[in-house]
């Protein structure tokens, strides 16, 4: 893998020799599938006290009395962020072709999404009628779905990035790391929202 | 500091000339930390007053509120003012990266020890040197809580003093030794071993030590907090910790940059051995320290997560008043015991494994046989990996939690000595019929066989429900897990820390000094912990300040141990401190070892290796006629007979 040790080859002084490249993936995804594990990890621990405050204390009724959760509201969020998920694998196939008008309509397009999401879920919060003080089944949805919308926020912050970056013209057929970890990136958010939708709202 | 950087072969390191005046100030580096460090202080202190006062919230100043936004803050800045987000905030900024010149890379004077360094050699060291310190730091609270208990009654901490101090000790040693003086040690070597030039990401690595210093700052801090240190151990339980006074806070931040750090540098570890080896180097050729960290850093990328999250919800808990585990209002307090143990059992083997590769390492070379079974070695290491995630509630079978729970976790917790023991057995196959060379690195290595093999017996007694239940909270335990964890680990890293000496200084320390810190350290450790054995069974509680008349004589004894074990310590730091200035130069390969980081120079030149060596054999070939582990040929690439190198 060259590219790691050397920048882009120019010679300034002290080199190191380039290292043997000894998997075909390159150095940066492999450490993104890796963070992204931690990251799963990281929710299966809030999906532990989740549980726990769930099936261990015993409510009778889940959501336990007098609480509801806005269901289909949470189903339209849903669909908005499994849309992003296309869309920004779009922005990615165009920059794979060299077309600089579908990454950039792309990146908009999912950072737009994500947008939507958040400020769906912040409208959410306000009107769900109550707080994470609320007993352990208040905590436990605020931990959840609040540490989903931090992971939404890093994601757009990522995009935003990416973003600017593609409207310079930074990105090419050849290189396009740059949209394609934010892209690994979103679609974890996206697969993990599924779950604590599924988790949360559903069953 | 004996490192004489060698001159790689094109040209010289052109590093930026060195700023003057005001430009300083602005450049990363301590200077500029200086003032990043107190403004974030202050933009912490007025974003909380701020928001409280506009929100009507009283009282403004609230301590619990203000250390929570200060802890996080303050270290941020810091780590700006250093530099450790230069490179990044240029990224984010959406202008062209630039090529990487490699000026933070290497050492010249002792002072690019102090900065930000991307160096994994030079990280490597600073780990290794931090760590120790915060070893003697631990150390010296393990002291004052024996000298505590050298007698029954009070004798100058009172009670939550004394849980403050023992709090402390575990942490300490847990979080800012154990755990990190193995990244330390596998920063140094884990590149060399396996023929690359550095870490995968060096930026990375540098961020990763950074966060270190910061963890034990925090820790330390509370010790100056009214109130006091936070004193609900090391496990920091619920609902102690949600009523213990706010030093508790220092324990759960302070967690939070440990973890980070142990992630990040784990992370790393994973992408340089699996993108990085040296043409060659399969996975059944690499050394067996570089596959125990492999396993180790699977186990902190998939398990810390965990330890993140019990405190961040038990700091959401105290300061915004949640109730994850607040059984009044239908949390659930034992929820936190899973999480916590479904991180912090995998950590003990987070804490043994890489010592299980430094000893491999270790009795191979001084016994100059091959590693016995080294596949099984290597696949016991695995073993241990995946079942070290299933046993974590043996460490709750008196804790209320569901009853059915404890007979699958006994088995699995009995189950784990399987391969621990194929491992133990290994080794002494691989010392039979050896030739011993009884350096002071061997020493320690056969100083833990023993010591672990009691450590680990006494974990197979405690692994059983019904032992358990009447051992459990005793000083048995408190014996069982100074067994494994310092004649288990801190053996280990003693064994590493001389083996690796000359290669990471370019000295050799002294023979006879290393002799009398492991036989003073022998005599001190089992004197003070073998009793405790006795003392647990006939039932004195851990964890207090003060305990029954009756335990007076063999509770002195222990204070005696302790403090030979310390003497033992005392003569450690002065051996290195005096070898690393004085001692005689050491030769590329002292020990006639095998694997890579012994084919350069001791230290190793800048960039390691001059061209990437190519791997043809195992590394532990020792005796065996022809046996090679690598060799260099891109000069002489197509000659017939490939310079042989490393076997002697």
């Amino acid at each position: 893998m060259s590219a790691i040790a050397h920048g882009d080859g120019q010679r300034h002084g002290d080199h190191p020799p380039a290292a043997h490249a000894s998997s075909r993936v390159p150095p940066v995804l492999v450490g993104m599938y890796l963070f992204i594990a931690s990251e799963a990890m990281l929710f299966g621990s809030f999906f532990a006290a989740y549980f726990f405050a769930r099936v261990s204390v015993g409510a009778e009724t889940w959501p336990p009395e007098p609480f509801e959760l806005p269901v289909f509201l949470a189903l339209l969020n849903t669909i908005i962020l499994v849309t992003s998920s296309f869309t920004i694998h779009w922005a990615l196939q165009s920059i794979k072709r060299d077309d600089r008008a579908g990454l950039i309509a792309g990146l908009g397009l999912t950072f737009l999404l994500g947008l939507a999401f958040l400020l769906i879920q912040a409208r959410e919060y306000t009107r769900l009628g109550f707080s994470p003080r609320d007993l352990g089944f208040g905590s436990t949805f605020y931990g959840l779905t609040g540490l989903h919308g931090l992971h939404v926020f890093v994601g757009l912050t990522l995009l935003a990035i990416a973003f600017v970056r593609a409207v310079r013209g930074h990105y090419s057929a050849r290189n396009h790391q740059g949209v394609e970890l934010p892209g690994i990136y979103w679609h974890f958010v996206d697969v993990m929202w599924i779950v604590v939708y599924t988790t949360v709202y559903v069953i | 500091m004996a490192v004489e950087a060698l001159k790689h072969g094109h040209g010289t390191a052109q590093r930026p000339a060195a700023p003057r005046g005001l430009r300083r100030l602005t450049r990363g580096g301590w200077l500029r930390a200086l003032w990043t460090t107190p403004l974030g202080f202050g933009l912490a202190t007025a974003l909380v007053c701020g928001i409280r006062w506009a929100a009507g919230w009283e009282p403004i100043w609230e301590l619990q509120v203000l250390l929570t936004a200060w802890t996080i803050i303050t270290p941020l800045a810091f780590l700006a003012g250093m530099g450790a987000f230069d490179y990044w905030a240029y990224w984010v900024s959406g202008r062209r990266t630039r090529p990487e010149d490699h000026s933070g890379h290497g050492a010249d004077s002792w002072r690019d020890y102090l900065r930000v360094n991307t160096d994994h050699k030079v990280i490597g060291v600073q780990y290794v040197v931090t760590t120790f310190g915060f070893f003697l730091i631990a150390g010296l609270l393990a002291l004052f809580v024996r000298a505590e208990l050298a007698q029954p009654g009070s004798q100058f901490v009172d009670t939550q003093g004394y849980n403050g101090l023992v709090s402390a000790h575990a942490a300490l040693m847990i979080f800012l030794f154990i755990v990190p003086v193995f990244a330390g040690f596998g920063n140094y070597v884990i590149p060399l071993m396996i023929g690359a030039p550095d870490m995968a990401f060096p930026r990375l690595n540098a961020l990763s030590f950074w966060l270190l210093p910061i963890a034990g700052g925090t820790m330390l801090a509370g010790f100056l907090l009214p109130g006091g240190q936070f004193a609900a151990g090391w496990t920091n339980y619920p609902p102690l910790a949600e009523v213990n006074p706010v030093g508790n806070l220092m324990f759960q931040m302070g967690v939070q940059f440990a973890g980070a750090s142990s992630i990040l540098t784990a992370l790393n570890f994973l992408v340089t051995i699996i993108t990085m080896r040296a043409p060659g180097m399969t996975f059944w050729r690499m050394p067996l320290l570089v596959w125990a960290n492999f396993t180790t850093s699977l186990l902190v990328v998939l398990a810390t997560p965990f330890i993140a999250g019990s405190q961040f919800m038990l700091l959401l808990d105290r300061v915004l008043h949640t109730n994850f585990f607040v059984p009044d209002a239908a949390g659930y307090a034992i929820g936190y015991q899973h999480i916590f143990w479904f991180y912090s059992h995998p950590a003990v083997y987070i804490m043994i494994l890489p010592g299980f590769g430094i000893i491999s390492e270790v009795i191979s070379t001084f016994a100059r046989k091959p590693i016995f079974g080294y596949r099984l070695m290597a696949l016991s290491l695995v073993a241990i990996l995946i079942l070290g995630f299933a046993v974590w509630a043996h460490h709750m079978f008196v804790a209320g939690m569901a009853p059915w729970l404890r007979i699958p976790m006994m088995v699995t917790t009995l189950l784990i000595a399987v391969p621990t023991g194929i491992k133990v057995f290994s080794w002494l196959a691989t010392l039979w019929e050896g030739k011993l060379n009884l350096k002071t690195p061997m020493l320690w290595a056969l100083g833990f066989i023993l010591m672990f093999v009691i450590g680990g017996l006494s974990g197979v007694y405690l692994g059983s429900v019904t032992i358990d239940q009447h051992a459990s909270d005793t000083y048995f335990v408190v014996a069982h897990i100074h067994y494994v964890l310092f004649g288990g680990s801190v053996f280990t890293i003693f064994a590493g820390a001389y083996y690796w000496f000359p290669k990471m200084t370019g000295r050799m320390y002294d023979e006879r000094l290393g002799y009398v810190h492991f036989w003073l350290t022998v005599i001190g450790f089992n004197l003070t912990f073998f009793v405790q054995h006795y003392v647990g069974l006939q039932g004195m509680p851990r964890r207090v300040a003060d305990y029954d008349p009756s335990f007076a004589s063999w509770n002195m004894l222990s204070t005696i141990g302790a403090f030979t074990l310390g003497a033992g310590t005392l003569v450690f730091v002065y051996n290195l401190l005096v070898s690393w200035l004085r001692g005689s130069p050491a030769p590329a390969n002292p020990w006639r070892a095998r694997t890579l980081e012994w084919l350069v120079s001791s230290p190793p030149p800048k960039f390691n290796f001059e061209e990437i060596p190519t791997v043809v054999g195992g590394p532990y070939g020792y005796g065996v006629p022809g046996a090679r582990h690598a060799v260099f040929n891109g000069d002489r690439a197509g000659t017939a007979e490939p310079e042989e190198v490393g076997a002697r």
